[in-house]
């Protein structure tokens, strides 16, 4: 029989003028078999969207051999049974709707290959039974929400009956509960029968998949089993990637999991493993303080409420009362699933709307006086919004930074400017200023939307998702960024749906929850209640799940330590205080 | 409040399920129906028949029960213009006849030319009507498949009418994402200090702001349709002229009667 899936030295350049072009896929041998469940990894622009195109005849092979059931690719005629069998899901989720209603789109399929009208109605109506979304079918999927869109998308693929579907990071934009929705959807697919190929930069993920591929630019660099993957953690750091949590956890501490081998058992696992801590050997001292009463605050928001449209029958409340206190100097998050209001909340930080009741005040601005400068209070609140590289309104990156400062300053002492900006996003002027945006990976392009927010040096930073859909090692350049920026002295205001994110950056985080603010505490205070973050669509990070897991086991951490490096720095404390006990 | 909403302002007909006989009637009959009295609305030369059409559109925005208020605003919101053309109509009148009925110097002003312009109005009135009444009875998917399967003919003699109906479905929906992307591009403007949605603006500033909008809204909007391009290629789309569909619709008796009414009627407003 033929594997499902047969590559054969897969070499992809696209046809295009500009002379530059290099191939993007470089001699690519893969098998696939029916039945498997294969992550594929890999850097920004390492070709994981390319080859997964090829499977489903959207890009043809420049050279070598596509086979999809024994069918090769080039034949034209194969086209509609290859799609027919190898379904695909992409990463934006309302980019993949072609209908008006969600019943109709998910019929689109098998309206084109052409079955009979009641076979299609029975396979629709199957499609979206299997996603959960049946009782949704007649509504327009731009009242939906995303994790919602990205299943009806899975839908439209699965009335086709594929055998293959392909998930191209199809959870990078999804809050925790709808990332969980499609990769339990995945798994169970998987478990019928279907293959299944996901591309994911989420390393967590790539535990789920038996198989995993590891591409790093143009070729495939490691084809194995998750464990040997790594087991190597040299390779998959030099590939732009990091270790899951579970491991990095594994290596810090050999000592403790010795019996173990496979770390793949889960890190509830682990934490059963963690010794118990022994206070007469550990100095228990250390604590971090607590805010004086008396701080000052950035932000003040007041009792605020926003419906849109403001009247009128179809009015919906997107926020209801909402409380929230930055105070001076401390990076602040704010969390919620998707539709909580967190961007609606955002845009009033920065004078995109104004209260429709309640009170806000930004910094000197009072939102609620007649006379507020707006156009003041933009220059000081710069934004980053979500995906900003869809929203570039310039064609260069030098003009997209350029633009703010323009419009303020004129040409005067521009270009100074514009290398100030670029440099403080870390991207190097001479290098970048005639990039065009579209063409720079996605790391860049974050930057560049950083460098064109703070070209205008603004006191107060708002940044909307800024890690969605990044690699792990561009995720970690942005981090960084972030933090050298906050200690420069701007005010930072985050969201993100990553709560490693939100550990990382911020000091206090405010919880929403369908349009109320129901929490707000230190990071380690908020992520420390579990059921209410579970009750508000969100988890906890990993490394917080270690920390309750030492302090289970006795270890006196402080509720401040959220992140890993955290953690590992109170316990350094801890061993140092207790002399020669080895951790 | 929010000076960046656009997607309210696009007044695309709203669908109004209201459950009642006119929404349970074949989408096939009601298209080729609102088409016919459309058509003879335009063509009419007689007042009684447009007085005639515009009851008609009444009776059937009752038996709909669409709620008047939402169709008062479709006919306020174009009045000024209409109130502007009736006057330029009555003003440049041919004087052909008729008792005058004022005179303000050189101009007179003759009783054909004031019918003339109030049989304008109504006959706007009469449209606007029978329109809102069509796009609150005929979803977007009975619109879609009812004109898949009218022009269904058309493909014998070798005309894309798939396509066509491609175009119409796609429009459908890239509509409010185009609304959505004009809002999206003008708060990246606004937050970088270009005076968006700020107070005390002239309309002169209020234009000059538009055209840094447009060229953008293009790029971005073909980026789009590239996505969704590839989103349609890998659902195979395009390989036979003609695909199936998954609503078959079953010509009945009272959709006959239906039919004829709407047929009955236009002949009379040209008619009478």
């Amino acid at each position: 029989m033929n594997p499902l899936i047969q590559i054969e030295n897969l070499v992809y350049q696209p046809a295009g003028w500009l002379s530059e072009t290099r191939p993007i896929l470089k001699g690519i041998d893969l098998k696939i078999e029916v039945g498997e469940l294969v992550a594929i990894i890999g850097a920004n622009g390492c070709g994981k969207t390319t080859l997964a195109r090829h499977l489903n005849a959207l890009h043809l092979p420049t050279s070598g051999e596509v086979l999809i059931n024994g069918m090769n690719t080039r034949n034209k005629a194969d086209h509609p049974k290859i799609r027919a069998l190898t379904g695909m899901v992409f990463q934006q989720p309302e980019d993949q709707i072609v209908a008006a209603i969600v019943e109709e789109d998910v019929a689109f399929g098998p309206e084109n290959l052409c079955r009979l009208p009641a076979l299609i109605r029975n396979q629709v109506e199957n499609a979206l039974e299997q996603v959960s979304m049946l009782s949704q079918r007649q509504l327009q999927p731009s009242r939906l929400s995303a994790g919602q869109v990205q299943r009806v998308a899975l839908a439209g693929v699965l009335a086709m009956q594929p055998e293959l579907i392909i998930f191209d990071e199809a959870t990078a934009m999804l809050d925790p509960a709808g990332r969980r929705d499609v990769l339990n959807t995945m798994l169970e697919l998987n478990q019928a029968g279907i293959t299944i190929l996901f591309i994911t930069h989420d390393m967590e993920e790539v535990n789920l998949a038996k198989r995993v591929v590891l591409l790093d630019q143009g070729s495939v660099k490691f084809d194995g089993t998750p464990p040997q993957l790594f087991s190597n953690p040299e390779m998959v750091l030099a590939c732009g990637l990091e270790l899951p949590f579970n491991y990095q956890l594994y290596q810090t501490f050999p000592g403790w999991f010795q019996e173990r081998s496979d770390p793949l058992d889960g890190i509830e696992r682990l934490f059963e493993l963690i010794p118990k801590f022994d206070a007469t050997e550990f100095k228990t001292s250390h604590f971090p303080k607590k805010l004086s009463p008396d701080h000052q605050f950035e932000i003040e928001i007041h009792g605020l409420n926003f419906s849109y449209p403001a009247e009128g029958k179809s009015r919906k409340s997107s926020l209801k009362d909402v409380e929230l206190m930055v105070p001076s100097g401390r990076a602040h998050g704010i969390v919620g699933a998707t539709g909580s209001g967190k961007s609606t909340l955002l845009q009033h930080l920065n004078g995109l709307f104004l209260p429709q009741t309640g009170q806000v005040r930004i910094g000197q601005f009072d939102l609620n006086a007649a006379d507020v400068d707006l156009l003041a209070l933009r220059r000081y609140a710069g934004m980053v919004f979500q995906n900003p590289e869809n929203y570039f309104f310039n064609q260069y990156v030098g003009d997209e930074v350029a633009y703010g400062i323009k419009l303020r300053d004129g040409r005067v002492g521009l270009k100074e400017k514009v290398r100030d900006a670029m440099e403080m996003a870390g991207l190097d002027f001479d290098r970048y200023k005639d990039r065009i945006v579209t063409t720079l990976s996605g790391g860049e392009q974050r930057k560049t939307a950083l460098a064109a927010a703070l070209a205008l040096n603004p006191k107060l930073l708002i940044l909307d998702e800024p890690t969605a859909g990044l690699d792990p090692r561009s995720r970690r350049m942005v981090l960084t960024k972030l933090k050298e920026l906050e200690s420069s002295g701007v005010q930072l205001v985050i969201t993100s749906h990553n709560m490693e994110d939100i550990a990382e950056i911020a000091k206090n985080v405010t919880v929403l929850a369908d349009g109320q603010s129901v929490a707000s505490d230190s990071t380690g205070g908020i992520f420390a209640d579990e059921i209410r973050l579970e009750q508000a669509g969100l988890q906890q990070p990993d490394s917080v799940k270690f920390a309750n897991a030492l302090r289970q086991k006795g270890w006196p951490l402080s509720r401040a330590a959220v992140t890993f490096d955290q953690i590992l720095s109170e316990l350094e404390r801890l061993k140092s205080g207790a002399g020669d006990e080895s951790i | 409040m929010n000076q960046f909403d656009y997607s309210s302002k696009i007044a695309i007909g709203q669908y109004q399920q209201t459950g009642s006989i006119l929404h349970r009637f074949d989408p096939r009959v009601k298209i080729s129906g609102f088409f016919f009295l459309i058509m003879a609305l335009t063509l009419s030369r007689s007042l009684i028949g447009i007085l005639f059409g515009l009851a008609f559109a009444i009776i059937g925005i009752i038996i709909a029960q669409i709620p008047f208020r939402m169709i008062s605003r479709s006919i306020l919101l174009p009045m000024p213009f209409l109130l502007i053309i009736a006057i330029i109509q009555m003003l440049i009148y041919p004087d052909r006849g008729g008792s005058v009925l004022l005179t303000i110097g050189s101009f007179q002003l003759s009783e054909l030319a004031v019918l003339s312009a109030g049989l304008l109005i109504l006959r706007f009135i009469a449209l606007i009507l029978t329109i809102s009444l069509m796009s609150a009875t005929v979803s977007s998917s009975e619109m879609i498949h009812g004109l898949q399967q009218l022009l269904k003919p058309l493909n014998k003699l070798g005309i894309h009418t798939m396509d066509f109906v491609m175009i119409i479905q796609i429009a459908l929906r890239f509509l409010p994402l185009l609304a959505i992307t004009a809002e999206r591009i003008a708060k990246a403007q606004a937050s970088k200090g270009a005076d968006w949605g700020t107070k005390n603006r002239s309309i002169f500033k209020k234009i000059k702001q538009i055209i840094p909008l447009i060229i953008p809204l293009f790029t971005i909007s073909l980026r789009r349709a590239e996505s969704l391009a590839l989103a349609m290629d890998a659902r195979a789309y395009g390989y036979q002229a003609e695909r199936t569909s998954m609503t078959e619709y079953h010509f009945r008796t009272k959709d006959a009667y239906f039919g004829s009414v709407c047929l009955i009627a236009a002949a009379l407003i040209i008619l009478l």
